[in-house]
């Protein structure tokens, strides 16, 4: 609809004219419609009046037949400008006398019968017939007709009249509405063009003036409230804003410093590995510097030692001993903080290899025989049924143990030294434990406290009864949390110590594998091992009649055999297969066995495959110092290759067995022979 | 007599050597660096080489390896002697070419163990 898209103010002029026009209409035509209806009937009974007189005037004229009188009076009409019409009629319905205005004819319209007394409207005019009496008797009919010209001439007037009154109030009205319409629409208007003004400047401060108290007004108040609260919101969002913006800058400035901070860390920690590195190297020089005049003392009196007790100068031969003890002495200090400083360079590397446990616990027993036999002390040695094989540092392991028996030897007088080895099984893991006991000084709880720690003997006394550097025990920890091992110690004064050690079955490098160390106990040791080839041997010889001899032996024997010409082949496909172990020849052309050797123990990733010797150089003591597990001289006995090649099968798959289900014990015997003291270690049945 | 050629520095160590060596028996050639211990090898044509590894002029691992790449010398054994008892050492006297490895201060039973060893390998072969 038009109407509903016209602006307000139109719609307002226009209902208010509308509306005022409606009721002056209305109530000016009623007013007009009452008028003429009260008018005409005055004029009926103005007629009705004159039938009287004029009937009364012209009996007596009627009554003589007189028609000239009658017609007399009949004219005087003429003043009587709506009359048209006047006719008097005989009682017998015929014309007696007549007046027409304007003409002295008849007009074109009679009534067509003559009726009682009474008035009628006919044709637009109005019609009366009287009867006229004499004294009481009818002598004839009066017939009057008006055209009623005064009524119709008022009515024009009057309508005339009232087109322009409408008019002019038409006008008055349209003039007040439109001066009155801006009380609703001023108000509106300006409620839109704050709004207006409001979304194209984003301003919420502006308000809209309220000027009544009526409905626009209230919504007027309720425009602003909502206004201040979108003000207030956005007050809080941009201080917000700002907030964040600083939060921001300050968190960049943050970063800022952190980097810079980072960065001067990084520094530091290369200084400091700077630092460390030169401290290596110091050490080494410096070892290297004072093992060189050791070299020559402990030498020398060696050497005189000899001359002496060959001249038969005997009283001599204990001092040059004592020279030789004490520079013995010097260079143990000196390869312990050797030790201590690779230690604590990261330096020491684990050298896994899978040996005979009770072969190093025999070599031990054996070495320090003569210090247990110092003091008068005995060694005993306990090796469980099931204790066999083990994957470890045998360097680290050995050194582990002649530490701390030793030290059992040392504290201990006249008295004894029992190992205990055993294999256990904690959470689900294997573990070799190694107990040594002594009944000798023991440890308090005090000393116990940082019994491992570096430079810290139990107590300063003791160094100077009983000599050492206090390094021992420090260096044996660090060993055994190298192999992610446990050591502990039970003592109390005087009752004697027992020290013991717990290594991992199947020790994993660090460096090979980091993955299984920090969830240890939960991850079998042999994991990463059980991934690789498990039925692989790898024969390198460039012989290929060996090679083929070797390939065909083995695979009788439910091995997959791999074979390689050369040592860099070997190296290659040993990378590629990692296969259970390697059968490695030394005379080949251009890389020999031992560089293959060297360089398979170098390599993290290879260093834990065991390697046997098949070789016609019969230098077992340089294979076993290089890595190699075993070492077979050619022509090879079939037999060993076939326990060995299998032992390690076993030994990975880490069911362990022993085909000696009866406890052992070692006992050692003293030779008389005090010039090598010897020791032999015999394997006996214990019961 | 089996000859030894002894390359070593310092000059202790050198006559100490030298004096056991010849008390058991060996016949004793000594170098103070390693260019007179290369062209004494040479010369001398010694039956076993017991190499210092930190000397003056020439170091025993470039010794080692000019003895080894020479045809007329890569036969004789070498041990190599240091007072590093790094690991790194020994692999690097294993890649030099040297036939055996000792540590400073040497244990003269263990050295003269490895002499004879040596010496006798090489009669066989």
């Amino acid at each position: 609809m038009i109407l509903q898209n016209l602006s307000i103010k139109r719609k307002l002029t226009l209902i208010t004219m509308l509306t005022s026009s409606m009721a002056l209409i209305l109530s000016s035509a009623s007013f007009l419609i009452y008028d003429l209806v009260s008018f005409r009937h005055l004029l009926t009974q103005d007629l009705m009046t004159q039938a009287e007189i004029i009937g009364y005037n012209s009996a007596g004229a009627m009554e003589f037949k007189d028609e000239p009188a009658a017609t007399a009076t009949l004219s005087a009409l003429t003043a009587k400008e709506d009359i048209v019409t006047a006719v008097l009629y005989r009682p017998d319905g015929k014309i007696f006398a007549y007046y027409f205005r304007g003409s002295a004819a008849l007009p074109p319209y009679l009534p067509s019968r003559l009726q009682g007394k009474g008035y009628l409207f006919e044709r637009g005019y109005l019609e009366v017939f009287h009867d006229v009496t004499l004294n009481g008797e009818r002598v004839g009919t009066l017939f009057l007709q008006s055209d009623m010209r005064q009524w119709s001439m008022r009515a024009r007037r009057y309508a005339g009249i009232l087109i322009i009154f409408v008019l002019v109030s038409g006008l008055f009205a349209f003039f007040v509405s439109s001066k009155l319409q801006g009380l609703i629409s001023n108000p509106i208007l300006h409620l839109e063009d704050t709004m207006r003004m409001v979304s194209a400047n984003k301003n919420y401060a502006v308000r809209a003036v309220k000027s009544y108290g009526d409905e626009i007004g209230r919504l007027i108040d309720g425009f602003n409230t909502m206004l201040a609260e979108i003000q207030q919101r956005d007050t809080a969002l941009q201080s917000t804003n700002g907030e964040l913006k600083t939060r921001t800058q300050e968190l960049e400035e943050e970063i800022f410093h952190r980097k810079q901070t980072q960065e001067e860390l990084l520094n530091a920690k290369h200084a400091a590995e700077e630092a460390n590195r030169a401290k290596s190297t110091f050490l080494a020089n410096m070892s290297h510097e004072l093992r060189t005049p050791l070299n020559a003392i402990i030498g020398y009196s060696e050497m005189l030692e000899e001359e002496t007790r060959d001249s038969g100068k005997i009283e001599n031969v204990q001092d040059l001993r004592k020279i030789q003890s004490a520079g013995k002495h010097l260079l143990s200090l000196i390869n312990d903080v050797l030790d201590l400083s690779k230690i604590e360079a990261g330096k020491m590397v684990l050298h896994l290899e899978t040996f005979e446990v009770s072969q190093v616990i025999e070599e031990m027993v054996t070495t320090l025989q003569p210090a247990a036999a110092k003091n008068g002390n005995s060694i005993h040695v306990h090796l469980d049924d099931n204790v066999n094989m083990m994957r470890a540092d045998i360097t680290k392991v050995r050194q582990i143990l002649f530490n701390l028996l030793s030290n059992a030897c040392k504290f201990t007088d006249h008295g004894t030294v029992s190992v205990n080895v055993e294999q256990i099984k904690v959470e689900d893991r294997d573990w070799i434990q190694f107990q040594v006991r002594d009944n000798g000084i023991g440890i308090s709880a005090k000393q116990k406290e940082n019994l491992f720690q570096e430079f810290a003997q139990a107590d300063a006394s003791i160094a100077r009864r009983y000599g050492g550097t206090g390094l021992g025990l420090a260096i044996t920890h660090r060993f055994v949390q190298l192999m992610r091992g446990h050591i502990w110690v039970e003592s109390e004064v005087g009752q004697g110590a027992a020290f013991t050690v717990r290594l991992p079955a199947q020790v994993v490098s660090e460096t090979a594998d980091p993955a299984p160390s920090e969830s240890a106990g939960k991850v079998p040791a042999v994991s990463a091992e059980t991934k690789t080839n498990m039925e692989t041997i790898l024969v390198i010889d460039d012989d290929p009649s060996v090679r083929d001899l070797m390939s065909r032996f083995l695979t009788r024997l439910d091995f997959h055999v791999v074979a390689a010409a050369n040592g860099e082949e070997g190296i290659r496909l040993a990378k590629q297969i990692h296969p259970l172990l390697i059968t490695l020849d030394v005379v080949m052309p251009e890389c020999d066995g031992w560089t293959v050797l060297n360089r398979l123990k170098s390599d993290s990733k290879l260093a834990k495959i065991p390697v046997i010797m098949v070789t016609v150089v019969d230098n077992e003591a340089m294979g076993l110092d290089l890595g190699a597990s075993n070492y077979l001289i050619k022509p090879v006995d079939r037999e060993r290759l076939a326990v060995l090649v299998e032992k390690h099968r076993v030994s990975r798959s880490s069911t362990i067995t022993d085909d000696n289900p009866v406890p052992l014990s070692y006992v050692v015997d003293r030779q008389a022979d005090g010039k090598t003291a010897r020791t032999r270690v015999s394997r006996t049945r214990r019961n | 007599m089996q000859k030894i050629l002894l390359v070593e520095d310092n000059e202790m160590n050198r006559d100490m050597l030298s004096r056991r060596l010849q008390r058991r028996g060996y016949c004793v050639v000594t170098a103070e660096d390693g260019e007179k211990g290369l062209s004494l090898a040479r010369s001398e044509a010694p039956d076993l080489i017991l190499m210092d590894i930190s000397l003056p002029v020439m170091d025993g691992w470039e010794v080692t390896r000019l003895l080894k790449a020479n045809l007329s010398t890569r036969h004789i054994p070498i041990i190599a002697l240091t007072a590093h008892a790094m690991v790194s050492d020994r692999q690097k006297a294993i890649e030099a070419g040297c036939d055996e490895y000792d540590t400073k201060p040497v244990d003269f039973g263990r050295l003269s163990e490895k002499i004879e060893n040596l010496i006798l390998e090489k009669k066989l072969s």
